[in-house]
């Protein structure tokens, strides 16, 4: 059986210190740290934490309609989030994680950019 | 007082936030940068700690700081686009002869992430676990299906099992009449749903009287009682089987278009009982019972059940049997044959 992602880069315990890492930079980004303003604090984290897991082919589970739902209000523009892709992408190359992977997840995250862009 | 001056300004370059006020009034008379920078005054009131302390339960505190003990709680402050969780901790010390009120603020908003992380990862471990056992049952449930379960548990326990021998049992095999020229002549689909119906009130019959359906063949059907489980009333349990089957079919005969006929055939005797195969594994029976059995349901006629003499022999005071007289089976030689009618209504 082929092993995932999240299994090769050492499972929850990787998760967990990218997902800490990835939060730390998303709000010390000057242009993305608007988005996470009132946002609460434990929800933020278990959906990045399913987020992450689950791109990375661990467990957990995030639907495109409640990613629509989760950003909708959000007003998110295309620029911001390519933006966060990208810090995404730095973060797990910082990690250790193959290019391979690291692409595999960008790409993946890039595929939902419908659900999460909402400002035309 | 020099050493004064180099705690103070020690405490202003501080990570926590610190401050030292009037017990009585709450006035602020010494706070360090983190303090202004985490609780910043309002522009009228600069010096009142608890207004400049956001969420303090006032009465809980002045109440605990009263009796001398010290009282904490933890509050939530915006700093920039992050919200940070700040400890705080309020406690009364005596300062050259005065009481003064210190108050302390950490930030624990990492143990707060880590936290908020462990019950995110909880909930999914959770979840994963729930699944598994929901995926642990279907398996069990489908391994039930092709053994019985004192052999299923044989198997989970110790990762095989050894074939046994069961003295005193009866089998029971059926078929139908002319079920090939159904399949082919009408469509095939239906003529299946229809044996599947048939199958599934056989096995509802089968689990009633503590029997043990061992496979379908086609649309033959071999059950038996006395294994895995060795039970005295093998025959009679099986002759109460074979005499509901057949008035199951007749019953469904009078109500539906297609009408299906069978053939019973019931035989005594011992039988090894054991998994064969490895990949594909399945539980079976060996034994002359079985062939006999087969041999049996040959015989018979359409809608009869045809037994040995040994399960006659067993079941004579509780149900009426018909002799055929005797007949050359293949691999036994002549044996006399029975026919079983119905059950006594004085019988069990």
């Amino acid at each position: 059986m082929a092993t995932t992602i999240f299994e090769r880069a050492g499972g929850f315990s990787a998760v967990r210190k990218i997902v800490a890492d990835f939060y730390d930079r998303l709000l010390d980004d000057v242009t993305l740290q608007k988005y996470f303003a009132n946002i609460d604090m434990a929800r933020l984290i278990d959906h990045q934490t399913q987020f992450v897991s689950s791109m990375m082919g661990g467990p957990g589970e995030v639907s495109n309609d409640s990613l629509r739902k989760a950003h909708e209000r959000l007003n998110i523009n295309k620029a911001d989030f390519i933006k966060l892709a990208g810090i995404l992408r730095d973060t797990l190359e910082d990690h250790g994680l193959p290019d391979e992977a690291v692409q595999h997840i960008y790409d993946a995250v890039m595929a939902r950019e419908t659900f999460i862009v909402s400002k035309k | 007082m020099a050493s004064v001056n180099v705690i103070e300004e020690a405490a202003k370059a501080l990570d926590v936030a610190m401050a030292v006020a009037d017990p009585a009034t709450w006035t602020i008379e010494f706070e360090n940068a983190k303090f202004f920078q985490w609780f910043p005054p309002d522009a009228d009131d600069v010096g009142d700690a608890r207004k400049r302390l956001p969420g303090l339960p006032l009465e809980r505190a002045e109440s605990r700081l009263g009796q001398g003990r010290s009282f904490a709680y933890e509050a939530e402050i915006k700093s920039g686009a992050r919200t940070l969780t700040i400890s705080i901790s309020l406690k009364t010390v005596e300062v050259a002869g005065a009481p003064k009120l210190v108050i302390e603020g950490s930030n624990i908003s990492k143990q707060k992430e880590a936290e908020y992380m462990l019950d995110s990862y909880s909930r999914l471990a959770e979840k994963n676990a729930r699944e598994l056992q929901r995926e642990k049952e279907r398996a069990e449930k489908l391994l039930l299906n092709i053994m019985p379960r004192v052999i299923y548990e044989e198997l989970k326990d110790f990762g095989t099992t050894t074939p046994q021998r069961f003295d005193n049992t009866t089998v029971l095999m059926t078929d139908f009449v002319g079920f090939t020229e159904m399949a082919i002549s009408q469509d095939p689909g239906a003529v299946v749903t229809e044996l599947n119906d048939i199958f599934s009130a056989f096995d509802r019959v089968v689990e009633l009287f503590g029997c043990e359906r061992i496979k379908t063949i086609g649309d033959s059907y071999v059950a038996v009682s006395g294994l895995p489980e060795p039970t005295p009333d093998h025959a009679i349990n099986i002759a109460k089987v074979a005499l509901r089957f057949k008035r199951y079919l007749e019953r469904r005969n009078s109500a539906h278009p297609t009408k299906w006929y069978c053939r019973i055939g019931v035989a005594t005797g011992p039988l090894i009982g054991s998994i064969v195969g490895i990949q594909k594994y399945v539980y079976d029976i060996f034994g002359p019972a079985v062939n006999l059995a087969a041999r049996l349901e040959a015989l018979s006629e359409s809608m009869q059940i045809t037994m040995d003499a040994q399960t006659r022999e067993l079941i004579e005071s509780d149900f009426v049997a018909a002799s055929r007289g005797t007949a050359e089976l293949k691999g036994f030689g002549e044996r006399e044959i029975f026919t079983l009618v119905s059950e006594r209504p004085s019988g069990r």
